[in-house]
């Protein structure tokens, strides 16, 4: 009896080890496909070189896209992938952190009871001395991202000169361009995303300096440079521009920004304009702000706001506020973009975005629609129990600049981007995880 | 009969199929089938129709079935992310204790947790903002009346007092120079139902059980809500807010079939529904909302499903018996709205069982019962997080009963 007991009972527990394992799911299995990214570089602009928060820095470029699609690559039989890293957390300064500030009234004095604002303020300290010397002779380097570079600016043989961000990292700022030393490295893969400066170092400018560069200088740069990056037989990928009036930068400070709650503030600025006989008027809430435009219809030089016509992030927010910008003065034409000026821009952004893909095809590379992407992003992204939108600050995606990204703006992008290469190569390179990366940082 | 989850279907607070069945290591041998049973004083939970047929006059019994679960996932392509549970060791439990009043009438107390475990994905995993860490508690208290109307008719009726409590973890996805962001819910209730069922025997050797459960609603007001924020957040997030919620428990209408092959073999079936649609949306109503802090209401879409178990059982002689069964318990997630705060996938269930008897009143009572949670693609849509889970659970049961 006493037998069988136990012989029943180590049955029972036989059973109980045989089963003791755990579930296992497949792994992914990376490929690179039919490209090859054992030597990978990137061209670009701020965007590539990692620029963030008002300014190149070595966190913000260990958060380049490139870099992120870099790792990536390495599962998939890519090599090693060096950047023009800075020394320090300051670049070349300029570089901003969110600070919670107290409320001040317009003598800059404190004001009792109210609550801190929360906003982006410059970072203190010196920048590193190192920064501003030449870093070539440590290179070659993987990412030729040069943040402020259009177009043409990559195929120019002494931009070196001209740029501090590529002069640091020239090997011969003289002579060599981007392009140049780009071919050196005789790279097995490339990426390309160049164009936006084309457009937006005029719309940083209100409109009001610089050019949009011609459709035919992009285009010809654009295949000078695809020219140059595949005579290796090199594979790539290339991106659309997104319009650049869709980032934070112009989308921020409303065109109807000018909040009046007294009748008396009504009535006086309506009685200024001459009691809308200039097609200026006032009411009780949400008002058009007040424009210089020398070619009003109304002779006066000034109008407000339409709809569809935007402020630029970098208005002095003081002056709306103490010194009567938009409502007893207008607001300077250069910190406005107006409607001729936005249909310039996306007349210029679709132009270049139909060379880039039709050169993209001729090439036979692979095409990621950034542009698009950017469009569907206005109505939010969502990763992962994570929520992105297209807002300053709060939205996650963009920087405290309002223009470059975020770490985890990149790793979206660097996803999107990854999926273009994957589709075209029929390559395996894993996504990025986005939560792997810092959001903004709140104080 | 109700479902068995696990672990990972645990629980809880948020969770989907999160019903336990381990009320009973004999039932829990043959399948979890129970209610065309009458083994001893069980009967209250499984059918209190068939306590009146129980035939000791005293009857106790006693047991714990510690759940050892694992769930894997594994992010949609081409991600290249893999997490796995690591769930802490759940304890169901139970105590019967009835008598017979007359011969007619039995009466007894129930106590045991038909909801309640833990699940822990871990503070780091890649779904933290969907959830980290959960825990459900919930114990059932079920006084107990049995009537016998006549030789091949018993009818029984349980009042439930159901105490529960949960504990909710989860990340914030905003950051601050100390990390990220957290926020933690926890808070308990006691809600009532109630368990009635019916034991027909039309013939000498079959029985017929229907038992049904009544849904209980676990509404709890006034639970925690406790944020971590950078302090510049900390108006938008109220660090000590309180929080409304509701989860259900669902009705379940179960209907068994047993039949005595032989004087040593005894096969049954039971067919359990389970009302899952109760379970439409979790809602999280906010004492102190703040525009980013609204009511949250998250999609469930439960659907009801049916639960198919077969089981027997075989007297080896007077001191032994053995045990075996089976079931299969289908999801009642909705693909779309499954989250990884309940994983509860299309289970498998293979029981055994074995019964000792040492002396002819006491049982010694074991149990054994592998779940596989079938390998399915799932996504949560509103926080877009999608991927591959497979969960297997390993569930050793032990058990006392004493008759007399």
């Amino acid at each position: 009896m006493k037998l069988m007991k136990s012989r029943y009972i180590a049955y029972f527990l036989l059973l109980l080890v045989a089963v003791s394992c755990e579930p296992k799911l497949d792994d992914f299995k990376p490929s690179a496909g039919s490209a090859d990214f054992s030597k990978y570089i990137s061209l670009g602009n701020s965007l590539t070189a990692g620029y963030a928060d008002g300014a190149l820095y070595l966190t913000s470029q260990t958060y380049s896209y490139p870099n992120m699609i870099a790792q990536q690559m390495k599962l998939a039989g890519g090599g090693e992938f060096k950047q023009p890293l800075m020394f320090d957390e300051l670049g070349f300064g300029g570089k901003r952190i969110l600070k919670l500030n107290p409320a001040l009234d317009c003598s800059g004095n404190p004001v009792a009871g109210a609550p801190p604002s929360l906003g982006p303020v410059l970072a203190e300290g010196t920048p590193d001395a190192r920064n501003f010397t030449s870093i070539a002779a440590d290179g070659p380097y993987n990412n030729l991202g040069v943040p402020g570079a259009k177009s043409f600016h990559l195929l120019a043989p002494n931009y070196g000169l001209l740029n501090p961000y590529f002069g640091r990292f020239a090997t011969n700022p003289q002579t060599t361009s981007v392009l140049a030393q780009a071919m050196e490295m005789n790279a097995t893969f490339f990426s390309l995303w160049i164009g936006n400066n084309d457009v937006l170092s005029y719309a940083l400018a209100g409109g009001a300096a610089e050019e949009i560069t011609s459709q035919d200088l992009f285009s010809g740069a654009y295949a000078s440079l695809l020219d140059g990056l595949t005579a290796n037989g090199a594979k790539g990928m290339v991106a659309s521009i997104p319009n650049v009036t869709s980032v934070p930068y112009f989308t921020t400070v409303p065109y109807n920004g000018l909040v009046l709650t007294e009748q008396t503030q009504v009535d006086l600025l309506n009685q200024a304009y001459g009691n809308n006989v200039y097609g200026i008027s006032f009411k009780i809430g949400q008002n058009p702000w007040v424009v210089a435009d020398p070619s009003s219809p109304n002779g006066i030089g000034m109008r407000q706001l339409k709809s569809n016509e935007l402020v630029l992030l970098s208005i002095p927010q003081d002056s709306l506020r103490c010194r009567g910008w938009g409502s007893q003065k207008p607001i300077p034409g250069y910190f406005i973009l107006d409607e001729s000026e936005i249909a310039s821009i996306t007349i210029a952004v679709d132009n270049y975005n139909q060379t880039i893909k039709s050169l993209a095809e001729t090439k036979g590379l692979a095409f990621a629609d950034a542009n698009l992407f950017m469009k569907n992003a206005k109505s939010g992204l969502v990763y992962d129990g994570m929520r992105f939108s297209t807002s300053f600050v709060t939205g996650g995606v963009f920087s405290l600049d309002g223009i470059h990204l975020s770490p985890r703006g990149n790793a979206i992008i660097a996803n999107f981007f990854i999926d273009a290469i994957n589709e075209k190569y029929n390559a395996n390179v894993p996504h990025v995880n986005i939560s792997d990366y810092p959001g903004i940082i709140f104080p | 009969m109700l479902t068995i989850v696990c672990t990972f279907l645990m629980v809880g607070v948020y969770a989907g199929g999160y019903q336990v069945g381990l009320h009973g290591q004999k039932q829990i041998g043959m399948g979890l089938v129970g209610t065309s049973l009458c083994f001893d004083a069980s009967s209250m939970f499984y059918n209190p129709g068939g306590l009146s047929f129980m035939k000791p006059t005293y009857s106790f019994a006693l047991g714990m079935s510690p759940i050892i679960s694992s769930t894997a996932f594994r992010k949609s392509f081409p991600a290249d992310y893999s997490a796995k549970t690591d769930n802490p060791l759940g304890t169901p439990f139970y105590f019967y204790g009835a008598a017979k009043i007359n011969d007619k009438l039995s009466a007894g107390l129930a106590i045991n947790t038909p909801y309640g475990n833990s699940l822990s994905w871990g503070k780091d995993w890649g779904g933290r903002y969907l959830i980290q860490d959960l825990s459900l508690k919930a114990i059932f208290f079920q006084p107990t009346v049995s009537y016998k109307i006549n030789e091949w008719l018993g009818i029984g009726a349980g009042f439930v007092l159901a105490t529960g409590s949960f504990d909710l973890s989860k990340a914030l996805p905003v950051s601050g120079a100390n990390g990220e962001g957290s926020v933690n819910l926890n808070g308990s209730t006691t809600e009532f139902g109630f368990n009635v069922g019916a034991l027909i025997k039309p013939m000498d050797k079959m029985n017929v059980g229907i038992d049904f459960r009544s849904n209980i609603n676990m509404e709890v007001s006034g639970a925690d809500a406790t944020f971590v924020t950078p302090l510049s957040l900390s108006g938008n997030f109220p660090a000590n807010n309180k929080v409304s919620t509701t989860l259900p428990l669902p009705a379940n209408l179960d209907v068994g079939v047993s039949y005595d092959v032989s004087e040593k073999l005894m096969v049954a079936m039971s067919l359990n529904y389970v009302f899952w649609s109760v379970y439409d949306s979790l809602i999280f109503d906010f004492e102190t909302n703040t525009p980013a802090l609204p009511d949250s209401r998250n999609p469930r879409s439960y659907k009801n499903k049916l639960i198919v178990r077969v089981g027997g059982e075989y007297i080896i002689n007077d001191k032994f018996t053995a045990r075996a069964g089976g079931y299969y318990d289908p999801s009642p997630v909705n693909a779309d709205y499954f989250s990884p705060e309940t994983p509860s996938l299309n289970n498998l269930g293979l029981t055994l069982g074995l019964s000792y008897k040492p002396i002819e009143k006491l049982s010694v009572d074991l149990s054994f019962l592998y779940i596989t949670g079938m390998e399915a693609d799932k996504q949560y849509l509103p926080d877009n997080f999608s991927g591959t889970y497979k969960s297997q659970v390993y569930i050793p049961g032990f058990g006392l009963t004493y008759n007399f």
